[in-house]
Parts: C-alpha cells; sequence; structure tokens
C-alpha cells in the first residue's frame, strides 16, 4: 500500500485519496485520529472525518474546516476503499483507524494506550492488519507502566495528603487529555477542583461524553488555595498560583517515568502516568496483530522497537516524524 | 547487626524525593538514631557520604559505567549497544537505567529473589570487588550480588561504588547535620570531628557516644581543606575586616612535617610527597617540630613565580627525575598553620595563626605569603593588579576574626580572578547530558577553525568541552537549533553541522599533545552564544597558540619589590 507524508506529521494515500492526521490538496477526506495539536490538519479546506468527540474538541481548539461525523465501529465505505475507528484508548475521542481496501489491510493506531485511559471511550482493535502504523513514542524498556489501580491511588494519595498538610496540591498535566484523566481519577474525593483556563474549555466535551470530571471550576487566582489545581507545566513559571505559599506539585506525564525531570522541572512528585503504551505493551500488540510490516513513527528510538521486532519475526522499517514534545 | 540495605535505600530514595534541606536531614537523622550498633551507624553514614569505601582509605572498588553497563545487559539478556545503550541516553544515568531494566525485563525478574542484604554485607562485597581484577571477574561478582537485591537496591550500590555524592541532593554538610540531630549533639562539633577524622562514619559514632571531643588530630593525616568562595556572590561590607594575599598561580598542597619525616597532601587528600623530593629536602634540613602547613606549590626560578602550566610538567610524575628538578624546581609557600607545639590550632583566630606562622617561618627560614591590609575597594584593586603583574591569578581575602573550617564558608574566605581569556568557536558534536540534565544536549564540544591551516585537513577541530554557563532557556533554544543541523549521530552523540558559534571563557591554555589541535582549556565554560556570528568568525587555531604564547612568555614581575611571598 504506496503513501507518502503530508502536512505536519500527516499521511497521504495517493491509491485511495484518502489521508490521515494531515491537509493533502488531492485528499478526497481527511481521517484524524484525535484532537492533539500534532495530529490536527491545519488547513481550512481540510473535510476531517473523525469521532463526533474529536470533532468537538478540534472545534474548540481553534479548527474551522468541514466535518464528517463517523463513529467507532461504523463502517465508511468510500469507492477505494472501506475505513472503520477503533477507539485507541488515548484521550476522549481518540481512534484508530482501519483500512480495508483492494491493496490490502491497514492499521493506523495515531496515539494509542491499552490498558486504556479510564477517561475514553475504551481500547478495540480488529483481530489482524497487514501492515500496522504504529507510534512508538516510549520505545524504550526503561518505560513500563504501573496499573491505573496504583496510578489512581498515587493521585488520590498525592492530593489527600498535601491537603491534610494544608498544602494545595498542584498537577502539572497537559491541557487536553491528560488534564480531564486526573480530574477523573480524582472525582471520587469529591474535593473542588480548579483547572487552568485552557484545559477548562475542553471540560464541557468530556461532560457531554459522560466522563465524570469531579466537582470543578475554572482556576481563579484569588480563590485556588485550598483546592485541586490542574495546569500545563508551563503555567508554573507564569505565575499559576504563585500567590498560594504552600504548594505541593506533581507533574504527570510518561516523562515522569525519567528522575531528571524532578530537578529540571522542580517538582515535589513525579508520577508517571502516560497517555501511551508503554514499550512491552507495544511489542505485545504488534505480536497478537501480527502484521506483515510495521512502520514505526512518533519516536526518538525506532531501532529498539525494531530490533525487538525482528527478534518476533515481524518485518519493519521507521516512518520519520518527530516524536510529539508532549505526552 | 540488622539494619538492612534495602532500608537504608528507601530512606535515600525519600530524601532524594523530599525537597527541602530541613525535611532531608530530618528523615536521615530519623534513620541514623534508630539504628542499632556503633558498626551498622559508622557504615550508613559512610555509604551516603563517602562510598562503598571510606574516603580515608583511598580504596575504590573500580566499578566503570561500562563493567557495570555490561554486565547489566548481559544479567538482562538485552544487548549493550542496541538496547542498553540508547536507554542510558533516555534517562542520562547509567544506575537508573539500570534499575528500571532489572524492575521491567522478565529474565532480569526471574533471577532476582532479594535476600535482605545487610549493611555488612554491602561492604564485604565491595572489598570484593575492589580485589577483583579484571571486567570478567567483577561482572561475576556483580551477577551474584544482584540475585539477591531489588532494583532500588542495585541503583544505589552502584552509586555507592562510584565513591563520593550519591546524587540525591544531600550533601556532607547535609549529613553532618543529620549526625548532630540524630543524636542531639551541637552541629559545629560534629563539623570539627569531621574534619580532623575525615570520616563520616567514625563522626557518628562518636558523636552517638557522645565522644566527639576524643577526635584527635593525628600527624601525617590530612585534613579537609578551606576553600574560598567567589567574591562575586558575596556581598562585602567592611574590607577592614580582612586581609589579602595574592592567590598564587600554584597547587594548593597540605604539609605535615616533624623532623625529618614530610608528608605532602594535595586537596584531593591524595598523597603527593613523593613528585616533590625538593620541598622533602627542603623541609627535612630545618628539623622542624610537628607541624602542618597550608600553602601553595609553585614553580620558582630566578626570583619569578612561573606559570602553573609549568608546574603541570611535574604533577603526576612519581618519582622526577633531574632534569625534570632541575628545569621546574617548585617551592612550597606557606599561608596557613594548622597544628604547632603538639596542638590543632585551627580554631584560633587568622590573626592569632598568623602570628605564629610568621614566628615559625622566622624561626626556620620557610617561604610565607605576603599579607597585606586592607581600608577599601581602591587597595584591593592596586593589590590585585600586581598580584596579576606577580603572574598569580588573583586575590584571597581572608577574614581576620575567622577559624580554619573545612570546606567553603560564607564570606570567611573570598577569591578575587583574574577574568578568563574567551574564543569564538563552532559548536561541533552535542552530547546527551546526565544527572539532572539527562535527556537534553547539554555538554558541547566546540572546536577552532583549521580551513586555512595547511597541517590539517579539517574545517574545524575540538580545543575543548563545555557544559556549563547557559541559561535554561539557552539550553532549550540550543537544543532546537541542534536537531536541525544534526547530520550524524553516534548513539548519545550528535554530529553538527557547523552554524552555532559560542564565545567560550577559560581560565588557561594548556598544551596537551594527546588532543589534535595540541591544546585544551582549562575550565572551558559559556560566555554567550553568538546568534549574531557564523563558521566564518570562529578563531583559528593560530589564535589559540599566540594567546598560548603570550600568557607564557608573559613578563612576570620579579619577587623583589613588593614580593607576593616573604623568604629570606
Amino acid at each position: 500500500m504506496k503513501f507518502q507524508k503530508t502536512g505536519y506529521h500527516g499521511l497521504y494515500f495517493p491509491e485511495l485519496g484518502i489521508s490521515l492526521d494531515g491537509y493533502h490538496p488531492k485528499a478526497q477526506q481527511t481521517f484524524v485520529s484525535h484532537a492533539h495539536a500534532d495530529h490536527m490538519p491545519r488547513n481550512r479546506a481540510t473535510r476531517a472525518c473523525a469521532t463526533k468527540a474529536t470533532l468537538e474538541l478540534l472545534k474548540l481548539r481553534g479548527y474551522k474546516g468541514s466535518e464528517t461525523v463517523l463513529n467507532f465501529g461504523e463502517k465508511l465505505e468510500l469507492p477505494t476503499c472501506t475505513v472503520t475507528l477503533y477507539p485507541a484508548g488515548h484521550i476522549l475521542g481518540s481512534a484508530m483507524i482501519y483500512i480495508e481496501s483492494d491493496a490490502g489491510t491497514l492499521l493506523y493506531t495515531g496515539d494509542y494506550r491499552t490498558p486504556p485511559s479510564p477517561a475514553t471511550e475504551g481500547f478495540e482493535s480488529p483481530d489482524s492488519a497487514d501492515y500496522l502504523i504504529t507510534e512508538a513514542t516510549f520505545g524504550l524498556p526503561i518505560y513500563k507502566w504501573k496499573s491505573y489501580e496504583e496510578l489512581t491511588k498515587k493521585i488520590q494519595n498525592f492530593a489527600l495528603g498535601s491537603l491534610q498538610a494544608g498544602e494545595t496540591p498542584i498537577f502539572l498535566a497537559y491541557n487536553l487529555g491528560k488534564a480531564q484523566e486526573i480530574m477523573h481519577l480524582l472525582a471520587p474525593l469529591r474535593h473542588p477542583v480548579m483547572i487552568h483556563g485552557a484545559g477548562y474549555k475542553l471540560c464541557s466535551v468530556y461532560d457531554a461524553h459522560g466522563i465524570d470530571l469531579g466537582n470543578y471550576s475554572a482556576y481563579d487566582r484569588e480563590t485556588c488555595e485550598g483546592k485541586i489545581l490542574i495546569a500545563p507545566a508551563s503555567a508554573l513559571s507564569n505565575g499559576f498560583a504563585s500567590n498560594v505559599k504552600k504548594t505541593k506539585v506533581a507533574y504527570c506525564s510518561g516523562w515522569a517515568a525519567n528522575e531528571s525531570r524532578r530537578t529540571q522541572l522542580t517538582v515535589d512528585n513525579l508520577i508517571p502516568i502516560s497517555d501511551h503504551l508503554d514499550f512491552f505493551e507495544l511489542i505485545d500488540f504488534c505480536k497478537k496483530l501480527n502484521p506483515g510490516k510495521v512502520y514505526i513513527t512518533h519516536t526518538p528510538n525506532p531501532a529498539v522497537v525494531q530490533y525487538y521486532l525482528e527478534q518476533e519475526n515481524i518485518s519493519s522499517t521507521y516512518l520519520e516524524m518527530e516524536a510529539e514534545p508532549e505526552d | 547487626m540488622t539494619a538492612t540495605f534495602l532500608q537504608f535505600c528507601t530512606v535515600v530514595q525519600k530524601i532524594r524525593e523530599t525537597r527541602g534541606s530541613n525535611a532531608k536531614i530530618g528523615l536521615f537523622a530519623d534513620y541514623l538514631s534508630a539504628l542499632e550498633t556503633a558498626d551498622e551507624l559508622n557504615l550508613a553514614a559512610q555509604f551516603i557520604g563517602e562510598g562503598a569505601f571510606s574516603e580515608l582509605s583511598g580504596k575504590r572498588a573500580s566499578v566503570g559505567s561500562r563493567t557495570s553497563g555490561l554486565a547489566a545487559a548481559e544479567f538482562c539478556e538485552i544487548d549493550y549497544d542496541r538496547v542498553f545503550k540508547p536507554c542510558r541516553t533516555a534517562t542520562g544515568s547509567s544506575s537508573e537505567t539500570i534499575e528500571r531494566l532489572m524492575e521491567h525485563i522478565p529474565a532480569a525478574i526471574k533471577k532476582r529473589s532479594p535476600a535482605n542484604l545487610r549493611l555488612d554485607d554491602i561492604q564485604e562485597i565491595a572489598v570484593n570487588l575492589y580485589s577483583a581484577s579484571g571486567r570478567d571477574q567483577k561482572k561475576e561478582i556483580l551477577h551474584n550480588v544482584w540475585q539477591k537485591m531489588a532494583p532500588i537496591e542495585i541503583k544505589y550500590f552502584i552509586r555507592i561504588l562510584g565513591q563520593g555524592s550519591l546524587r540525591i541532593g544531600f550533601e556532607t554538610r547535609s549529613v553532618v547535620a543529620s549526625i548532630a540531630k540524630a543524636f542531639g549533639r551541637d552541629r559545629e562539633a560534629v563539623r570539627y570531628a569531621h574534619m580532623i577524622t575525615g570520616s563520616l562514619g567514625k563522626t557518628a559514632v562518636l558523636a552517638r557516644e557522645n565522644r566527639l571531643d576524643e577526635a584527635r588530630f593525628t600527624l601525617f593525616t590530612p585534613l579537609s581543606f578551606m576553600l574560598a568562595s567567589p567574591i562575586e556572590s558575596r556581598a562585602v561590607e567592611n574590607l577592614a575586616q580582612y586581609v589579602a594575599e595574592e592567590k598564587f598561580d600554584g597547587m594548593r598542597a597540605q604539609l605535615h612535617v616533624e623532623g625529618d619525616t614530610i608528608k605532602i597532601f594535595s586537596r584531593d587528600l591524595n598523597d603527593i610527597t613523593n613528585s616533590f623530593p625538593d620541598i622533602v629536602e627542603f623541609f627535612s634540613q630545618r628539623e622542624l617540630p610537628a607541624t602542618v602547613f597550608d600553602g601553595e606549590i609553585c614553580v620558582y626560578k630566578d626570583d619569578t613565580i612561573l606559570p602553573f602550566q609549568l608546574l603541570q610538567k611535574r604533577m603526576g610524575i612519581k618519582k622526577p627525575g633531574k632534569k625534570v628538578l632541575f628545569q621546574y624546581p617548585v617551592l612550597f609557600i606557606a599561608y596557613d598553620l594548622l597544628y604547632a607545639s603538639g596542638k590543632p590550632i585551627f580554631n584560633l583566630k587568622l590573626t592569632e595563626r598568623r602570628i605564629l606562622l610568621e614566628d615559625l617561618a622566622g624561626t626556620y627560614n620557610i617561604p610565607i605569603s605576603s599579607q597585606n591590609s586592607l581600608q577599601n575597594e581602591d587597595d584591593v584593586d592596586t593589590l590585585f593588579n600586581r598580584a596579576l603583574e606577580h603572574g598569580n591569578e588573583g586575590l584571597v581575602l581572608k577574614l581576620k576574626e575567622s577559624v580554619y573550617e573545612y570546606g567553603q564558608r560564607k564570606k570567611s574566605w573570598l577569591k578575587v580572578k583574574k577574568p578568563g581569556g574567551s574564543f569564538d568557536t563552532i559548536m561541533m558534536y552535542a552530547h546527551a547530558g546526565s544527572g539532572k540534565r539527562g535527556g537534553t544536549y547539554s555538554d558541547f564540544t566546540l572546536g577552532i577553525s583549521v580551513k586555512d591551516d595547511e597541517r590539517y585537513e579539517e574545517e574545524f577541530i575540538p580545543i575543548g568541552k563545555a557544559y556549563g554557563g547557559y541559561s535554561d532557556d539557552e539550553l532549550k533554544r540550543m537544543n532546537s537549533l541542534i536537531k536541525e543541523i544534526t547530520v550524524e549521530r553516534y548513539g548519545p552523540t550528535l554530529g553538527l553541522l557547523p552554524k552555532l558559534v559560542i564565545e567560550i571563557e577559560f581560565d588557561e591554555v594548556q598544551v596537551n599533545k594527546r588532543t589534535k589541535a595540541g591544546y585544551t582549556l582549562r575550565f572551558p565554560r559559556f560566555r554567550a552564544i553568538r546568534w549574531d556570528l557564523g563558521p566564518d568568525d570562529v578563531d583559528t587555531l593560530s589564535d589559540v597558540e599566540e594567546y598560548y604564547r603570550q600568557s607564557i612568555e608573559k613578563k612576570r614581575l620579579p619577587q623583589h619589590q613588593n614580593p607576593s611571598f616573604i623568604f629570606e
């Protein structure tokens, strides 16, 4: 199956006349896996096809092109191929894109997480595919995630421990996805939460899709003390909650697995919670799907994943696209 | 002994994760006070502050990062080059990488069953590693030990083997504070005992048993050195409280003498006596009573202190021959007195120690630094310029009321140094950082231009490596540019297109025949990132040679006028 890079991070399939996660002038239809900026088409002429949640999030993040809703599991018949979206477990609305055509079947993962994030529609995958295009953001065996049960406990304990000590807990988490996931895991505490503006406006989509984000409101500098606060990592250096004397800061990201982040960010706690799958899950997924060929993207270390796939007799190539800066 | 290594590691990790030095000190104090035996206490304090061996022992387990990395790759049954190395580049820490692989890789999990090793077991293993010869023997010992350890034990075990700081943001001064807090002793008393014993373990035991006053100085055992802080970081309120001495262009040393027995120690407390038979002879002729001096070794010829670069030709030579001794004669210039008349005197004030030093120097004819009183900034300027004329590095201002204490002590000693030289260099390679800079490219090989130089075929050749002097924002900006100009990858190192010009600052240019350029820089660091310059603006090897020639041949003011030290 032929494809080429297009747009910022996208792929164009000339035989099928479609593109994934990026605009191409000749594409009849552009499928968008999820609403993170590096997967979002930037051209207004794009005809974006995605899940309802993804399209709603895209609009809130400034997307202005035309839209087609495609529900999970629903087959979209195009003249050249059939496209089905599978829940990717990454963020709300995130989908893996499955293409069936004369040239064979292909699964494009976008960003994915299995076991899925509890603040998503879950994770499902076709049983097989001839080609797999997979992200490998955390493609090193130093990355292995703890269970959501353990992570939830860690996150809740951090919030409760800080509050009990009279300190305001701040979770540093990316605006879309990670922030709402943390809020969802904290929701059972029913403690008031305040979230930084850029993330706040996206929460309504989660509400509408039935994800419980707890007792939350938009960040307000004057009244944020004693609340659980959620903000992107960059907010702290821009004065976020700088009027609150006693705070405790936890950095929530897959990159938090690296001890060096502690001093780079000056935080009290590192909580390695990722919306990508870990190295071991990635290799397992490839084995299970057992495609004829794997294309690896979004990773600084493709060679390590390729080496492991080689051991499993799975042929693979590196498809060079920058790893996204935010997890 | 019941204290397990796992408990120790758990506390160490907790200290690592805690912010605020008082909270850290509290954690370690609680741990120390709960230990049962003196042996446990001794080892715990030593492990956290000094390493697997006490600093005084001079021993090392000699397990390099390649040895432990190869051993770990074998243990985990993964490929060293293809899997281990990329992981280490990502974390920036070999021991952290090993910890995480041990925790994640099924083959490693299967082999390990933690056996509750005790602190004394760890020491015994370190001794075995010390006695083992060759990488294979060491790897075998590591494999056996790791089978009995949890991942966190493995991480800190490797760090302890490396000697020195565990890199948990908990330095010697905090260990000392923890000992004081654990046993309710005066912090200064603990500090003092540590300075004398040179051992955190011994100090902890003395503190617990309320025997700190028994810490006795022994002649021919080195004392930790007192260090000067840069004056830029300290506001000096009243210059008249200070005296000024020239900061000699030499090598710091501590000299212990009694009769014809002499020992000389370097700043890192190594015995360097054999390298300086001329100093030994000088002092043995004088038949001094038991005395300890702090001072500087300088090359001194024709009434002039000669450049440090010449002294380098004598450093590291264990038995200098006649020719070297003749070409580079050295002199030990004393500037402090730590032991005299049968007792340590470092708790006396500087002015009192100075009187004793002057008496001794007069009686036995020993060179001592000139000391000058200060009234105002102008005095500092005059003396500073004179020091530079002598070829010295600048001044040390010493607080008259200060006692002699090891380490940097706030405003007791302040150094005023001449600004370094600078070159415009090209960034040639970027290296993945380690420790707190893990995950970024933070170390850089910088090059000078040789494109018009017939001796070379390259355009640029390396002149030095710098890893400091830039801000976090600058580092970010450089890293994003580096991505664009990378042309080659060698594991953790990136080869770059010649685009980025760095103005680099350094203390000295030194000859180093083993490098391509033939020269290296002393203490290179960033002065500025020259976004405004391009590869054609880079300084050349001839510029470096010229700088070196000038610094060596620069006329140095002889010592017969306004001397920087007093002798004969």
